[in-house]
């Protein structure tokens, strides 16, 4: 059992974040958005160069090989100084392409690595609700290949991405992954950036006729590869919700330190510290199952694990975030303090890969089967 | 209520959704539609000012002879509940509910036959100078100075959260004429030109990536003495008196139920696959206790509103109404969030200007549900913090 990081993911956990604070200061991070310049190919080339994006990937693939925690690691530090670049969605999506059989998703890893090819996983739908397994996306058999047809929601990193990895039910009912070049006829993508500042993008599927070869994995393993590809988006996404959270609640103190209302400073105010220790608590509870979540990756209970972890990502990031700006009043409802990015960052995760009444329904059928 | 004042009031609901309907443009309803805080875009909810205005409904609460309706306290309900059924832009409160009755009740009869005409129709545009950055939740403490000058004060200092300062011709201010006694004590009341030589005025662009607020900056700026309304150093009881003049015509519940309405009706709706939300239990009871709650908010105001007599205000239960509307206003808020899910994802700013001719990604609903989030955490912060409120509370009821 470990609850924390190891000294040499302590280190390079160090390592990135002064790459961080050097890069993502508030102010450059809010002029990069009034130009709406979410992805800087420059940063990207230097975040793999640091090895960033190689690193739960086998040697063979051209990975470091280095356990997930290194990834949690990262993650933190990605939401402790709000980073733009899709490092864990585009992470995540070759961790798909590595666990396929099939040559051609591998072929694209290296590149993935060295940071010079993006893939984005294109799983959420409006109706979906969460739920990977609710797709309306077709796929029919024409001739030796197959025609896709319908919509993804929310597909980060899309805009940057050379590739897409889609899933889609076929006509006999089975879930299919495929592996898709993103200039590919038939496809239209709407790029915009989410409400934290996040890339992302709505595609729509038109007729797209695709060789056999783009099925990347059939039926039951399609299922398991997509259902651990969000168990691992959630626990990075909660790993970087730790790291937001930890920076929301240093930011917060100063500020309860400081501020000065009726003479005395807002820490003495004894509602207000009572607030404070909830949040913390919110934190704690969090960062508690996030590790349990990472414990469990690879095993049976990862399901539950991630399941329990969303959860607790959407009740603590929503408490957190709030009154992180509550107890900050007006000022904290601007765009000029950086209090309001991190409770919209932490907002847009409470949305993606299935809210917390989704992961409770699913925890609650669990329980029903076991 | 009496079945015949039923009747009576139904009659009444129904000659003034007539009037509304037949009189809000399309451009109106679009800004009512795209209100996502407390104050609708400015454009759109000052044309709609004048429509009211012409109609004699722009100023309910007030006195007949400045302006008012003579309504009674059920009959303004039904008007601000109507006004939200068709998601009409509320008037921009600051020129009626905020400087207008300080005017009324503190004014000359010269004050208020300068000034109550051009609030009325809107030809003015008032801004509020309350806070400062080091005046917050403890507003007393406030140091834009106003010194004296022959027959002009003299301002130097700042204020903050000063909501549409940049489209304000008027201002009325909070400012300090002397620093003896109690901080309350020192405090005059304001009535100041926008274009007067030594303000400046910086929009703050808002989480939702929008100005609404702004900041004022006075070097010696020149303010006759004849704009002050009340007694010199007594701007605290005639602040006091707006705010809970303000409080007592609450109506947190007539903007909630048929907003909830629409909330129901879009649940209620087949999704793409066939799938309506409303059928997914989780949903269902979520949707019912918040219909309980807006239930018990829109109740406990008429309650109120109902045992008080015309111009009285209504003490500590006017805090209770704001802890309580703004807290359930925020979990509709939460809810309406959860409900578009990733469809309330995409940053739309282009397509939320009124006008824009932009359509929304997805539905116009789930464009909103966002930046009416943020928003609305506002809630629980302005006119008094809900834990300045709490506390006001707490010691009206507990007398400790």
């Amino acid at each position: 059992m470990f609850y924390q990081y190891s000294e040499d993911q302590n280190a390079f956990r160090d390592s990135l974040r002064r790459f961080v604070q050097d890069h993502y200061d508030y102010e450059t991070r809010r002029q990069r958005l009034e130009k709406s310049e979410v992805f800087n190919a420059d940063y990207w080339r230097q975040l793999a160069e640091l090895g960033v994006l190689g690193l739960p990937f086998s040697e063979t693939d051209g990975g470091l090989d280095l356990d997930f925690p290194y990834l949690m690691a990262v993650a933190e530090e990605i939401g402790r100084g709000l980073v733009l670049e899709p490092v864990l969605p585009v992470t995540v999506a070759g961790r798909l392409l590595a666990a396929s059989n099939s040559s051609d998703a591998k072929s694209h890893l290296a590149a993935l690595i060295s940071g010079e090819c993006l893939v984005s996983l294109a799983w959420e739908e409006s109706s979906s609700r969460g739920n990977p397994l609710l797709t309306q996306c077709t796929l029919v058999t024409r001739g030796d290949g197959y025609v896709l047809n319908g919509k993804k929601q929310a597909a980060l990193a899309a805009a940057e991405s050379q590739f897409y990895i889609v899933s889609a039910r076929d006509s006999g009912g089975d879930l299919q992954l495929l592996l898709l070049n993103a200039k590919h006829s038939g496809i239209t993508q709407r790029c915009y950036l989410l409400a934290d500042g996040n890339s992302a993008a709505d595609l729509e599927f038109n007729n797209v006729e695709l060789p056999a070869s783009a099925i990347i994995a059939s039926a039951s393993q399609a299922e398991a590869l997509l259902q651990t590809a969000i168990s691992e988006s959630i626990v990075v996404m909660a790993a970087e919700a730790i790291g937001a959270i930890d920076q929301l609640l240093v930011i917060t103190q100063e500020y309860l330190l400081t501020r000065k209302q009726f003479g005395m400073p807002l820490a003495m105010f004894q509602s207000l510290q009572h607030r404070f220790a909830d949040m913390v608590i919110a934190a704690e509870k969090l960062r508690s199952l996030l590790w349990a979540a990472c414990q469990q990756l690879g095993s049976d209970n990862q399901e539950k694990a991630a399941a329990q972890l969303k959860v607790q990502l959407g009740e603590s990031a929503r408490y957190v975030g709030q009154q992180a700006v509550q107890l900050h009043g007006g000022i904290g409802m601007t765009d000029e303090l950086n209090v309001g990015a991190y409770f919209k960052r932490l907002t847009v995760m409470e949305l993606l890969c299935g809210q917390q009444d989704y992961h409770l329904g699913k925890l609650a059928e669990l329980a029903l089967v076991s | 209520m009496m079945s015949n004042q039923l009747s009576e009031l139904d009659t009444f609901r129904r000659e003034v959704r007539d009037f509304l309907e037949s009189a809000a443009t399309d451009e109106i309803r679009e800004a009512g539609r795209k209100t996502t805080s407390v104050f609708a875009p400015f454009k759109q909810a000052m044309a709609w000012q004048k429509i009211l205005y012409n109609k004699g409904w722009v100023a309910p609460a007030w006195p007949v002879e400045y302006g008012g309706t003579g309504w009674t306290i059920h009959q303004r309900y039904i008007f601000v509940e109507e006004c939200n059924r068709l998601e009409l832009p509320p008037v921009l409160p600051q020129n009626i509910q905020m400087v207008g009755p300080a005017v009324i009740g503190f004014g000359s009869e010269e004050q208020k036959a300068k000034y109550l005409p051009g609030m009325l129709s809107g030809d003015d545009f008032w801004c509020q100078g309350y806070s400062e950055p080091g005046a917050g939740s403890d507003l007393a403490s406030l140091k834009c100075r106003a010194d004296s000058d022959g027959d002009d004060y003299i301002l130097n200092g700042s204020k903050t959260w000063t909501t549409y300062g940049h489209h304000a011709n008027k201002m009325f201010a909070l400012v300090r004429t002397s620093s003896e006694g109690k901080p309350q004590q020192g405090i005059s009341f304001l009535l100041l030109d926008m274009n007067t030589p030594g303000i400046e005025v910086r929009p703050i662009i808002g989480l939702d990536g929008e100005p609404e607020q702004c900041e004022v900056f006075f070097t010696d700026a020149r303010v006759p003495k004849a704009n002050r309304i009340g007694e010199e150093n007594k701007g605290w009881s005639v602040a006091k008196y707006v705010l809970e003049f303000e409080r007592g015509g609450s109506t947190f519940g007539a903007w909630l139920t048929p907003a909830f309405e629409r909330l129901r009706a879009r649940c209620q709706q087949s999704n793409e696959s066939g799938v309506r939300l409303i059928d997914d239990v989780s949903v269902a009871r979520k949707l019912a206790k918040l219909e309980v709650d807006i239930s018990a908010v829109e109740h406990t105001e008429k309650r109120v509103n109902a045992n008080l007599k015309h111009g009285e205000n209504p003490g500590p239960m006017a805090s209770l109404l704001k802890i309580l509307g703004s807290e359930v206003m925020q979990q509709y808020s939460e809810l309406q969030l959860e409900i578009s899910g990733v469809d309330a994802l995409a940053q739309q700013h282009s397509a939320l200007h009124v006008e824009s001719g932009i359509a929304a990604i997805g539905s116009e609903a789930d464009m909103l549900a966002m930046p009416y989030y943020l928003n609305t955490r506002a809630a629980s912060i302005y006119a008094g913090s809900n834990e300045v409120q709490r506390s006001l509370l707490a010691k009206a009821v507990m007398g400790a």
